[in-house]
């Protein structure tokens, strides 16, 4: 939202502060600052002259050699005996005693301010005779399109105070472009639709400074209408739901032309553009109040009928950007009693467009729903400065004068009368005519007790009559453009915004000693990063969302998958089903960046849903999410992935159990494990299936493990632990190798062995030391080394050999093994 | 000429039972479909042309489907049970010196932290959920302009109501199932204070500045005789915690639906001393996250009746965190699992 320092200046009756700190204000009171334009530097050079001489250059057939009488204003410039500055010009309109502005060699041509390169005057010759900087055309003093000729300037033009148009004059300050224009981010006024119009920011501003504001009497009192006529015009609105009001009127017998400089000036202060005197009116009004209104022309309208109603599926309409749109059931559109001619409250026809023919015209000042314009905006993607300001929702009871103030001003800068009644179609969903919501009754104390103040209700009420919010006895009423002060708390936020939030003090909640909880999950996360990367693993954050062929590269079913309707890039099409994939994904790239051993792994969230459809969902009605820890190692094995878990879940105190895995899309079932704890299963560790290492680019060793964390949370515990009391005896030691069956797996011969030692009187601890298994031939040896210790005594050396000859022939027995 | 159809099924038959699946490429069946090609009428080649190529992809993938197959079946079985591999060594873990953790997840530790030790229990994220916890819990009626700010990432599958379900766009999505869940604490006299920080989505074209996936911590604490001083005051602690230094604070009213009123809170530069440096853009303050008094709606939403608990919540990005801890340039390496940047951590 611009806002021109120059206008807010008109509409307040204190002066300003200085820009840095009304600047340092309003970021702290009203909303961020996004840029502060100095207006003035670009027009800084500007002066108005006098033509005293114009004659034609020889040897051309359009430019003039012009003396022009400057006022003797500007140094440093080659003047005549008579003190004229020599300056040429091409255009057709420049004659003597014309007055028009220069801009003298040094002075930057306006409409070049803010190019990369700006074009800057000099003194050169055209032609052989110098040429003292330019007589500037509206388009380059940036005043619009027109670049038929100089801009003229008229000495009865209306000027901004008391500057008096003479040679000499400085245009900027003549026109009001010394001007300073801050660009307040339109997002801090969501909520806030009277901010996007001059007056309302003025009112803010007044009230953050201390200072009370009144808004003029035209939009304050209740209008008073001259009917006319001679100009029928009727409106059918057939959707009062979505369109509270809709007033009309018609204009007849008006001049359009170009509008007069000062509005010229202060539609390009306020960041528009001139077109013509109706159009610019119409922007104009909306740049000051906030309210879009729009001007129609009556004959070609044709049918003195408006409709008002939802667009039909089918219909098309041109608009005033030259584009045609298919028009939606939820569009409102205006209709010459037929067919579309705008699309009502974004943008006007074409064919209804007012043009230097227009002779008659209606106005239209109307409340629109926000939520159906934001639809329709979206929809076309038009994001007028119409759409801007009704999708914040303008208040309906502001059209009514809103409207007077547009006839006046239209009758003032292009004649005409009204020619027919004031229509004011309405079935206002107001509180009154002149409050949109109901008064609110708040305490003092309600509000003091929010901010932390302790303000007196004088003090309170001074705040908020600054910007108008009155208080009776009992309640606060809100003026009728304040669509956002709804409840209570609106006006806590309005009292402290206008007081400082700043000033409020900073004191800290209390609570009582009572320990926040540490949610389990957090934690053992916490842990397990530390475990992994002590273990020498990565831990790396991946997107939740993949490209399906990542899970097709996995083996996944893409239709399990959440699908995102809206992602930008074939990327970020599904949510993954699981992690692992998206770490293989990372794998080679690692490895290409010169990494051969590493391990990455990730603790993310997946989704998916089953064969049915079904979401899994939980007690709010939302899909489960399952929770995956998962690692892929790179030119590591099985046995290694299988240390690192072994690791793992002996930092965390629990015991893993590994058994052959029978069938899986990643994992090779030969050479991976089902890994349970405490008999529930709880996933994967293994290495790939070939297909997986090729579809990934993985190195030909390559294994990881995927498990779910919701499991492993539910096994771990704090209070959990492997440790037993050391024994004041000393231990003794014996290794052992048992030649078995080649087809025995560790486990079963473990189990054996501690099945065994979990009968004596003394503790045994086992530690593997080697498998060795011939090429051929149907045994292999298992070696392991026993360790001995009695809480009672310290064992003889006979006593070990009789515990190991008793093992010996258990383990024959059991196992069919034989001690070598 | 044998029909194009017959011979492909003949020869993804013979590659389901190939020792050497290649070699079906080799097939005369084949060779004669290619020389038969040269005989069709012109008008006819070029669709036979497709025909054939389009055969010789299907072999090849079948060839790579058998050929992968093969190296399955050709894998050496292992005694899964077994701590090592037969004739081998015990594998020992990575060198420890290379291990690390994400720089993301340690700052989410750091702060988890130091809002622990100030009474806060840290809740994470959903990364998708309905639009009830996404927006209308949060005071955006459906339709709210506020809600175009989001860009938020829609599924195709919807919710019970038939509503797309969306990828969250702010941990925010927490704060009616948090405050539900600590509701009885508040009633039994114990303030809600808890903080989520996890993952959110949002619909963005990747720039060094812009992810579509990043993180961001926010906190909530309700009880009675809360003001906005109050959230002031808390927010500047945690910040002065975390940074290890007192820092000035100043807050600029700001909209948002679900906190009235609503600020943007700045803090002075910590890495310059309020001097002017690249971090501050040489202005000496950092703008830092948005915050404010919990909306009354929002808090009936959650069942917490706003007459009697008043209360304040913050959000902020983690990510922009650690980028100005670090001096970071380019936000897309954190999710890039880049063990070049990794391992500076």
């Amino acid at each position: 939202m611009k806002v021109s320092l120059n206008t807010i200046k008109q509409y307040v009756d204190f002066d300003l502060p200085p820009v840095d700190e009304l600047v340092s204000r309003i970021n702290q009171q009203l909303g961020g600052v996004e840029e502060i334009i100095d207006l003035g530097a670009k027009y800084h050079d500007a002066v108005i002259v006098r033509i005293v001489t114009c004659a034609p250059l020889e040897g051309t057939d359009h430019l003039n050699v012009t003396k022009i009488d400057d006022g003797g204003v500007t140094k440093d410039v080659e003047r005549d005996e008579d003190g004229r500055v020599q300056v040429v010009c091409g255009a057709p309109n420049v004659r003597v005693g014309m007055l028009a502005v220069w801009l003298p060699p040094g002075a930057t041509v306006p409409s070049t301010a803010e190019d990369d390169e700006p074009f800057v005057l000099s003194a050169k010759p055209l032609r052989g005779v110098v040429s003292n900087g330019m007589l500037a055309s509206p388009r380059e003093l940036a005043l619009g399109d027109d670049h038929d000729g100089i801009l003229e300037v008229s000495p009865e033009e209306v000027t901004s105070g008391s500057v008096a148009i003479v040679p000499g004059a400085n245009f900027a300050q003549t026109f009001g472009l010394d001007d300073t224009i801050i660009d307040i981010e339109n997002k801090m006024f969501t909520h806030r639709p009277d901010c996007f119009g001059q007056l309302g920011v003025a009112r803010e501003i007044a009230g953050i400074l201390g200072q009370s504001f009144t808004t003029p009497s035209r939009y304050v009192d209740d209008p008073q209408f001259e009917n006319g006529d001679g100009l029928e015009l009727e409106v059918v609105n057939d959707i009062p739901d979505k369109v509270q009001r809709f007033m009309a009127v018609t204009v007849k017998d008006v001049t359009v032309k170009p509008s007069p400089l000062w509005l010229r000036c202060e539609l390009v202060r306020l960041g528009g553009k001139p077109i013509n005197n109706i159009v610019d009116v119409t922007n104009y009004v909306m740049l000051q109040t906030a309210q879009p209104v729009h001007a129609y022309d009556y004959d070609k309208v044709g049918t003195s009928r408006l409709g008002v109603r939802l667009a039909k599926k089918g219909e098309t309409v041109a608009l005033l950007n030259g584009k045609v749109e298919a028009l939606n059931d939820t569009d409102i559109v205006i209709t010459d009693g037929e067919k579309p001619i705008g699309l009502g409250g974004v943008m006007g026809g074409r064919e209804t467009e007012v043009s230097n023919q227009t002779k008659n015209i209606i106005l239209e000042c109307a409340h629109f729903d926000m939520y159906t314009i934001r639809r329709t905006s979206m929809h076309h993607g038009l994001f007028t400065d119409a759409v801007t300001r009704f999708t914040k929702g303008q208040s309906p009871l502001q059209n009514d004068r809103v409207l007077l103030e547009l006839m006046k001003s239209v009758m003032t800068v292009a004649g005409g009368e009204p020619s027919s009644k004031v229509i004011d179609e309405q079935s206002l969903q107001t509180f009154s005519e002149r409050t949109v919501h109901a008064p609110l009754s708040v305490s003092d104390n309600f509000i003091n007790q929010r901010l932390g103040l302790r303000l007196t209700d004088k003090e309170i009420a001074t705040l908020l009559s600054n910007v108008e919010i009155t208080h009776d006895d009992l309640n606060y009423i809100a003026p009728y453009w304040r669509t956002d002060i709804e409840i209570a708390e609106d006006i806590v936020e309005e009292v402290g915004r206008l007081y400082g939030f700043d000033k409020l003090p900073q004191d800290l909640p209390r609570r009582t000693v009572i320990p926040a909880i540490v949610k389990p999950e957090r934690a053992l996360k916490d842990k397990l990063r530390a475990i992994l990367s002590r273990a020498g693993a990565n831990e790396v954050l991946t997107y939740s969302f993949v490209h399906r062929n990542l899970l097709e590269k996995a083996g996944q079913d893409p239709r399990h998958a959440f699908q995102l309707s809206n992602a930008l890039s074939p990327d970020l099409h599904y949510y993954r089903m699981t992690v692992l994939p998206s770490l293989l994904d990372k794998v080679h790239m690692n490895v290409r960046a010169g990494y051969e051993h590493f391990a990455l792994f990730e603790i993310g969230k997946t989704h998916s849903f089953d064969e049915d459809g079904d979401n899994f969902v939980d007690e709010d009605g939302v899909p489960l999410e399952g929770q995956l820890l998962s690692l892929a190692l790179a030119n590591g094995d099985f046995y290694q992935a299988k240390a690192i878990t072994h690791f793992m879940a002996s930092s965390l105190g629990i015991e893993f159990t590994y058994e052959p895995l029978n069938e899986h899309v990643l994992f090779e079932p030969k050479r991976s494990a089902l890994v349970r704890v405490d008999g529930e299963p709880i996933g994967v560790v293994g290495e790939f299936r070939v297909s997986a290492r090729r579809a990934f680019k993985l190195p030909d060793v390559s294994a990881g493990f995927e498990f779910n964390f919701d499991t492993l949370l539910a096994m771990v515990s704090d209070t959990q632990s492997s440790y037993t009391p050391l024994s004041k005896f000393p231990s003794a030691e014996r290794d052992v190798t048992l030649q078995v069956d080649r087809g025995l797996s560790y486990a079963e011969t473990e189990k054996a062995i501690t099945d065994h030692v979990a009968k004596l009187d003394v503790k045994v601890t086992l530690m593997p030391l080697g498998i060795y298994q011939p090429e051929q031939g149907s045994t292999k040896n298992m070696t392991f080394r026993l360790q001995f210790t009695s809480a009672k005594k310290t064992l003889s050396g006979d006593e070990v050999t009789a515990i190991m000859n008793d093992f010996a022939s258990d383990m024959n027995t059991k196992l069919k093994a034989t001690i070598i | 000429m044998a029909n194009t159809d017959t011979v492909q099924q003949e020869l993804l038959a013979r590659i389901h039972d190939s020792e050497q699946p290649h070699e079906v490429l080799r097939a005369p069946e084949l060779r004669a479909l290619a020389d038969g090609l040269k005989t069709l009428p012109p008008e006819q080649r070029a669709d036979a042309g497709r025909a054939l190529n389009q055969l010789k992809k299907s072999l090849q993938v079948a060839i790579e489907q058998r050929q992968a197959e093969l190296l399955d079946r050709d894998v050496t079985p292992i005694d899964v049970t077994a701590p090592f591999d037969v004739n081998s060594d015990r594998p020992s873990l990575l060198p420890t010196e290379n291990g690390t953790v994400h720089p993301i997840s340690r700052e989410i530790q750091v702060m988890s932290d130091i809002l622990q030790r100030m009474g806060f229990m840290v809740f994470e994220s959903r990364e998708i959920d309905d639009q009830y916890h996404m927006f209308e819990s949060l005071n955006f009626p459906a339709g709210h302009p506020a809600r175009d700010d989001f860009d938020t990432f829609m599924t195709v599958q919807t919710d019970k109501d038939g509503e797309p379900l969306i990828a969250p766009a702010h941990t925010s999505t927490m704060q009616n199932r948090i405050m539900r869940e600590l509701k009885p604490q508040l009633e039994a006299g114990q303030p809600i204070a808890a903080a989520s920080i996890d993952r959110v989505f949002r619909n963005e074209d990747l720039d060094p500045r812009h992810e579509h996936t990043f993180y961001q911590h926010e906190g909530i604490y309700v009880d009675k005789n809360i003001h906005a001083g109050m959230l002031v005051a808390t927010l500047k602690t945690f910040l002065e915690s975390y940074y290890q230094k007192s820092l000035d604070v100043r807050v600029n009213p700001f909209y948002f639906p679900f906190t009235e009123p609503s600020f943007e809170f700045s803090m002075s530069c910590p890495f310059c001393e309020g001097g002017g440096c690249a971090v501050c853009s040489q202005s000496g303050w950092i703008e830092i996250l948005g915050c404010g008094m919990i909306h009354p709606n929002v808090l009936k939403m959650a069942g917490i009746d706003p007459e009697v608990y008043t209360g304040f919540a913050w959000g902020g990005g983690v990510d922009r965190l650690v980028m100005m801890k670090h001096g970071i340039e380019d936000v897309r390496y954190f999710q890039s699992a880049k063990l070049d940047f990794l391992r500076q951590f």
